[in-house]
This record gives structure tokens, sequence and C-alpha cells, in this order.
């Protein structure tokens, strides 16, 4: 996890560059957020579902939202947006069950990033192997604004991997995905797979990784957050 | 957002009561207010929001409630909720949850909690627990008539005899020679292709003068008339006598699963209660008596597959056992002459108070206007070994107790029963009263009213508002309690035990008679069956009518249950036996069966209050 100097510079860096004005808003929203205890903690778990798993090539096709607000999910809160893209969704509707006609509804490219900064504004991001959710939000961002801006997330992967480390010196391949990980929490399969049910899942896997380090009042979010320049 | 897409919640509520219950629309306006939280086992205790009430839907783990004083009140895990007493009656939580699991929990907002309760129905009725209005409604079905109601598969033959379809009309007939039937299946392949009777053989066959290597297939008929598994007896008749036909195949989608004959219809109609107490009352030695005997089970499956009221069921039963009774003094009394004086015969226990079900043991006593001489003693002792052996050869076995009219110590003149009861009335040890309550359970079945009456008389006017002695009754009233309810695949026992199965008639019914008893007797009521003791006691205002609407309903439906899962137990070749597994039940039988243990554990409570307040 980062230090939070780390991360503080890394804002401060974006002040001086010229960013455009939602993203500047965007980063100066979320200073508040990293000095908070893990309870009072803006969250929002995300989940993005992609035509691939490479950043520069490949396109957001469903962003899901889930926050967690005083150390609980409310669900009436959650969100799930659809994204136009160019071309087909192809061989990942076989994955996430998106076919082209739902994506008919969907929003531009540049509306959904406009959505996604006012959704989650002021909000520690959460996600499960979270460095390829940030990589890809933040490359949408350089379509959309030109800029990219450093994010602060939490990654429950990081977090699932270092528990396991101290428990156990080697990790069993696949131990770490995010229904392996589930189950070590009793957390119950959940069969559906999408944006919104995967960001569900990973928000709730937080609350149980959270619950099982002891005493949540004691935890403050710094020692969990890392950011992505 | 698109409310369907919190599809993994939704399914989860609509798996689980009282949310099965709710239209698709209702469960995705829960799903959207819902909360998620999770609970872990170090944080020992679920706190507790006292401005905001929620009620907690677990979602995993295990969580148990305990009240002010420590005492288990609840153990809840997956699908189940608690914090609702609460939301219910606006005061502020009192009871800690534990939490035994780590687990993940759904909080449902009160305001949607409460509108629910006000839109839904179903909702409502669950979580106000209306177990009389539903209990009510369970059990308040007439009983109806055997022949027109019974399912088929009650009393169709299992395992037809059956042919192959290359089998030769001679092989046909060794088998049906062999198994002594009318007529066979033809099967090829699994499946249903004819049926081959007597009068096919003698008429296609014989008549013919086809060679008996003729094919079963040439002889028998095509594509026979069938009757499907669920069909009613009554359709089943009408079949027969539409098409004249007395030989039915029962069929389960093309599978044959068993075959009906008119000899079996006729069969069930002969095990209807009037009709076999009749024959009861016609036999004329006791071997035909043992014989018309062995119908009784059936007529118990019968009753069972009507679905007729428990209460009807045990006095239906009990009738039955009264005429063997009195038709076994009878014979015995043409062999053996006059009695030398006037005398009842006692029914003690569950033949007492009607309610007998399968495999009771007898529990008698004989009531002698005065002291025997020696000829009476003899003529009475020879009389009562008799009766009792015939009972037995019946199928209602000996009494392990040895509480039999036969002993010599339960077949006593008038003035000994009645110091014999003074004695327990008057010095209430605790032992030996737990083994006198079924004598307070008494019922003559032979032998003038008048004597029997004077005996009943003499011991309610000893028991009536003697406080002493109902202390000591209500005392062992106490010494069983019902389960608390369920948990998982186990029964939860109210010290936190759990069991794999739970005792229906020991922690249940038992318990219901018991209470019962104790009332009756304090008032000095003369009725001994317990639901009618239960409607004096309403009358007479002893207990006020919810309660003793909601304790006759609890008894009724535990009976149900008790007499249900014996008829699960006979029809799948299971011993027969007072224990259910709860994973027989559905979720809404546990809820309800819970509700009725819950009237149990009040009652109890009740008579504790009134009786022991002393103590």
């Amino acid at each position: 996890m980062a230090r939070l100097w780390w991360i503080t510079l890394l804002l401060w860096r974006t002040r001086l560059t010229k960013v455009a004005e939602p993203l500047q808003q965007y980063v100066n929203a979320i200073t508040p957020a990293l000095s908070c205890s893990f309870s009072d903690a803006p969250l929002m778990a995300i989940d993005l579902e992609m035509t691939g798993l490479d950043p520069t090539s490949d396109q957001v096709i469903s962003i899901g939202l889930v926050p967690i607000i005083n150390g609980e999910i409310p669900l009436a809160k959650a969100q799930h947006l659809m994204i136009a893209i160019n071309g087909s969704v192809g061989q990942s509707a076989t994955v996430h069950g998106i076919v082209d006609n739902q994506l008919q509804s969907a929003l531009t490219l540049a509306e959904a990033m406009q959505w996604f900064l006012l959704q989650t504004k002021g909000h520690i991001l959460v996600a499960h192997h979270a460095p390829l959710d940030i990589q890809f939000i933040q490359q949408q961002l350089i379509r959309c604004f030109g800029h990219a801006i450093p994010l602060v997330f939490i990654d429950t992967l990081a977090i699932e991997k270092k528990r396991r480390l101290q428990q156990q010196d080697f990790l069993q391949q696949g131990s770490l995905r995010l229904g392996a990980s589930r189950a070590r929490y009793h957390l119950p399969v959940y069969s559906a797979h999408n944006a919104l049910v995967d960001a569900l899942s990973c928000a709730e896997l937080l609350l149980a990784q959270v619950a099982a380090m002891g005493d949540v009042n004691k935890l403050t979010v710094n020692t969990l957050i890392d950011v992505r320049g | 957002m698109d409310a369907s897409e919190l599809q993994p919640v939704e399914q989860f509520l609509a798996a689980h009561s009282p949310f099965d219950s709710l239209p698709a629309e209702v469960i995705s306006h829960c799903a959207k207010n819902i909360t998620v939280g999770y609970y872990s086992k170090a944080s020992g205790f679920v706190e507790f929001n006292k401005e905001n009430p929620k009620l907690y839907i677990v979602r995993s783990g295990a969580f148990e409630v305990r009240d002010p004083e420590g005492v288990l009140v609840d153990r809840v895990a997956e699908g189940e909720c608690f914090g609702f007493s609460t939301l219910l009656s606006g005061e502020k939580v009192v009871n800690k949850v534990a939490i035994l699991e780590d687990g993940l929990v759904y909080h449902l907002p009160q305001a949607i909690f409460v509108q629910l309760r006000a839109e839904q129905r179903s909702f409502d009725q669950f979580f106000t627990r209306a177990f009389a209005k539903r209990l009510r409604n369970e059990g308040r079905f007439k009983a109806k008539d055997l022949t027109t109601t019974s399912r088929i598969t009650a009393i169709m033959c299992a395992n037809p005899i059956i042919v192959q379809a290359h089998a030769s009309v001679i092989d046909a007939a060794k088998i049906m020679r062999e198994h002594r039937v009318s007529s066979v299946l033809v099967i090829d392949n699994h499946k249903l292709k004819g049926i081959l009777t007597d009068r096919d053989l003698r008429n296609r066959v014989i008549a013919e003068g086809l060679d008996t290597t003729t094919l079963v297939t040439q002889a028998m008929t095509v594509n026979p008339i069938t009757t499907h598994a669920n069909a009613l007896v009554f359709e089943t008749m009408l079949t027969m006598s539409e098409h004249n036909i007395h030989h039915l195949p029962v069929v389960d989608g093309c599978q044959v699963i068993g075959m009906i004959t008119s000899t079996d219809i006729l069969r069930a109609q002969r095990s209807q209660p009037l009709f076999l107490i009749g024959e009861i009352g016609r036999q004329a030695n006791i071997d035909s008596l043992i014989q018309v005997s062995k119908q009784i089970p059936l007529l118990l499956q019968n009753l069972i597959s009507a679905d007729a009221r428990a209460e009807e069921i045990g006095r239906v039963l009990t009738s039955v056992t009264d005429a063997l009774t009195r038709r076994l003094i009878e014979l015995n009394q043409q062999i053996l002459g006059q009695a030398p004086m006037a005398f009842c015969w006692l029914a003690f226990g569950s033949q007492g108070r009607q309610d007998q079900v399968a495999c009771s043991d007898q529990d008698n006593g004989l009531l002698l206007a005065h002291e025997p001489d020696e000829f009476a003693a003899a003529y009475f002792d020879t009389l009562t070994k008799a009766v009792c052996k015939g009972l037995d050869q019946c199928g209602y076995v000996y009494c392990p107790g040895d509480i039999m009219a036969q002993n010599p110590k339960w077949r006593l003149p008038l003035n000994q029963w009645k110091a014999l009861f003074k004695r327990w009335v008057v010095t209430p040890e605790p032992k030996a009263l737990m083994h006198a309550s079924i004598f307070f359970d008494m019922r003559p079945v032979f032998g003038p009213m008048s004597l029997f009456n004077e005996l009943q008389d003499d011991v309610l006017a000893s028991t009536k508002d003697n406080d002493i002695f109902l202390a000591g009754m209500a005392g062992n009233s106490l010494t069983e309690s019902p389960p608390l309810g369920f948990f998982r695949k186990f029964v939860l026992e109210r010290d936190g035990s759990e069991v794999k199965g739970m005792d229906l008639k020991h922690k249940g019914s038992a318990l219901i008679n018991d209470i019962a008893r104790v009332y009756a007797l304090s008032a000095g009521i003369k009725e001994v069956n317990t639901a009618k003791r239960i409607r004096a006691l309403m009358d007479a205002n002893i207990i006020n009518r919810k309660d003793a609407l909601n304790l006759a309903d609890a008894h009724e439906f535990i009976a149900h249950m008790r007499l249900a899962n014996q008829g699960y137990q006979v029809t799948h070749n299971l011993p027969v036996n007072n224990f259910l597994k709860p994973h027989h039940l559905s979720s809404l039988l546990r809820h309800q069966l819970r509700d009725a243990f819950k009237v149990v554990h009040d009652a109890q409570a009740g008579i504790k209050l009134k009786f022991l307040r002393s103590f």
C-alpha cells in the first residue's frame, strides 16, 4: 500500500499541470477521504466489463458501481451503466452475457466518463485486481479529456494476497480470484456475472476482509489505499 | 438502475419465507432498499442502531438471540430473520444477538417492513405470528369420505406382476398361477404394451384353439386403459365401471408403477371404520376377530391419505379398539358365563383420551362393584387374562409397564380404587405421580356408567382446587419442554443442544395432554379427551378463549404432523416411530410447527404461574 505522502504528492502534481476542469475538481474532492477512518470513508466498489485485457486497444462495455457507506452497502445506490462501443462486442459476449442489441440504449464513452466522474467524485475506488480497472478508466479519461489523473483505490486482491502471505508462504494458482477469496469468508456464490454483481461481490469481500482484520473502529482507510498516477 | 440486475439478492429473497410469497416486483422493491452488512464473529455481538430499527435477514453465517437473562430465544441461520420483535412492538431492543459464524446480513429498513406488512397479508401474518388463524386454517379440514378422496397410490399394489413381450401364454399363465393373480402386465423395454387377464386366456387362447406357445402379445389387450398415480379412488371406480373392466395399470408418465383391481377398491372400502366396527361386532370367535383386526393398519393408512383431522383419526381408531375390547369381553363371557358382579373395563392413557395412533400398547384396568370372593376373583382373573391376550393378538401389545386388567394390582373393587387415587392425591410424591398420570385419563369401555361415575366423581372431588396435588401434577408436566424450533438440519432444544429428529410425542402431544389434564383436574372436569378438555376449560372460562383455541390448534397440528410422518414412514417402509426429521419439512411447515411449539411453551409458562406460584 502506498504511503500517504506519495499519494498527496501525486495529487498536488496534478494541480500544477493543466487538466480539464472536471478532472481538477475530481482530484481536489478526494483529499478529505484519505484521512478518514474506514467506516467513515466514502468508498465505491467498481467493476468494468471490457472487450479484452489491453487498456490501449480494448474498450469498456459496462461499469458497475456499488458504494460502501458507514461500513454497509446500500443497494439502492448501486448502479449499472452500458457504454456504446465501436464495432461488435465480439467474443467477450460469451463472458459477460452482453449482446450488441443491449448496447443500443447505451451512453457514448464521453457521457459515460462524465457520469463516472460525477458518481465517484470524493470516493475511494474499490476493485478486485484494481490496477487493471484503474488503467482502463485512466485510458478512457485520456480519450475523452486528453489527460489521465491519479486515482486512489483499494485493491481487494492485494489485501487478500497480503493476508494470505501472512499465513502461508505459497499461494496456489487461482486462490486469489474473487470467487475463491469470497469462499474463504463464507460469502455466498453468485451465479450471475455482470459489472454490477461483480462490484457488489467485491464490496462484500472488502467488508469481510476488514472484519477479519480485527477492530474495524480503529482501522483508518490510509492503511488500505493505493494510488496510480 | 435496472432493478432486475440485483438478481442474486432477489433470487435469495424469493427462495425464503416470507418473501417467497411476494410478487416479483415487490421482491425487487425489497432488494433495492436493502443494505448489506458483514458481521464478524470477532466483534461478538450485533450492534443495534436504536434510532433506526431494521429487519435483519441472514444471507450467510449464524446468529444466536438471547434475552436479557441470557436465555436462548432463537438461533438464526441462512434465510431466517431477526430484529422483528422490535419492529413489531416498537419497544427498544432488549435481546442480544451473538455472532456464531461470520456472515452477510441484509438489512430491510423499517419503512419497507411496515409497508410490506400493510400491503402483503402473508408477510404480515408471518411476522405477527398469527399462528392461531393460520394453524386453524391448516387444521380445520373436514374428514372426507374415504372412497372419494383417497389417492389410488395408497391402495394399489405397488409391485405389479409383469411378463416380457416375447413370453408365451403358457409362461404368463405359470407366472399368474405362481403369484395367484388374475392379470399380468406385458412389458417391452420398460414400457407398458398390454394387459393379459384370465378372461383373455379363456376367450382368445383356449376358445380359439390356439397353441400354448402363442405369444402373449397375440392374446393381450393392446394399449390398455390406465389410471395415473394421482387419480382418486373415486375416479378409478368410474373408469372401471365405464369400461366394464376390473384391472387398471397405474402409470406415472410412461412408467408403470402399480396395478389396481376392483378387489383392492372393495378392500379399501371394507376398512372404512363403520364397516370395520360392524365386522368386529359380528365375529363369533376370537380367531376371526384377530383376522378382522389386521385391517386396522390399513384403516389408519386410509384415514391419513384422506387427510382426516388427527383428532378424528384418534377417535376413530380408539372406537375400533373399544369395539374390539367389548367383543373380546362378550366372547369370553359366553365361555365363562355371567359375571358374579357388576364391573367396568377401564381404559387409561391414550385409549382413555381417545387419541390412539399406530402401534399403541394396552393400558387398562378393571373396576369391580365390590370386594370379590374366591370364585369372583378367579372368574375375573381368567376373563382379564383372556381379554388382554386377545388384545395382544389383535396388535395391541401387552403394556410394558404391566398396567393391565390381568395384573391383580389394577383389578380392584371400587373402594380400593378410591383409596389408591386418594393416596396419589393426598401425598403427591413426584415420581409416583408421574406414573399415575395416565390413570387420571380413564374412561369406561365396558360396564355400567353409574359404577364408573362413582369412582370418577370421588377422584375429581378430591383433585378440584387441591393446591398441593395440582402443584405436583403441574411440576410433572414441566419436566419436558418443547423444542425451540429448527436450526439448519437440526432440531434446536431449549438448552441449545441439537438433535437430528424431533420427538413429536414426548416433546409435543404429551405436553399438551399434561397441560389439559392439570387444568381439567383442577376444575373437576369429567372429560378426558384433550380436545374436549380444552373446549370445556374454555367454556368454563378457566382458560381464555384465545389461548384455548391456540392450544387446541397446536394440539391438532402437532398430532397431524405426527400422523403424516407415520404415514410417510409406512409408505416408505421405514420403522414407525414419533421422530420427525426436519429436512422432510417445507419452510412453511417448519414455521408453523415452530409456532405450535411456541404455544405449548407459553401454555407451560401459564401452568407454572397458576399452579406453582406458592412454591
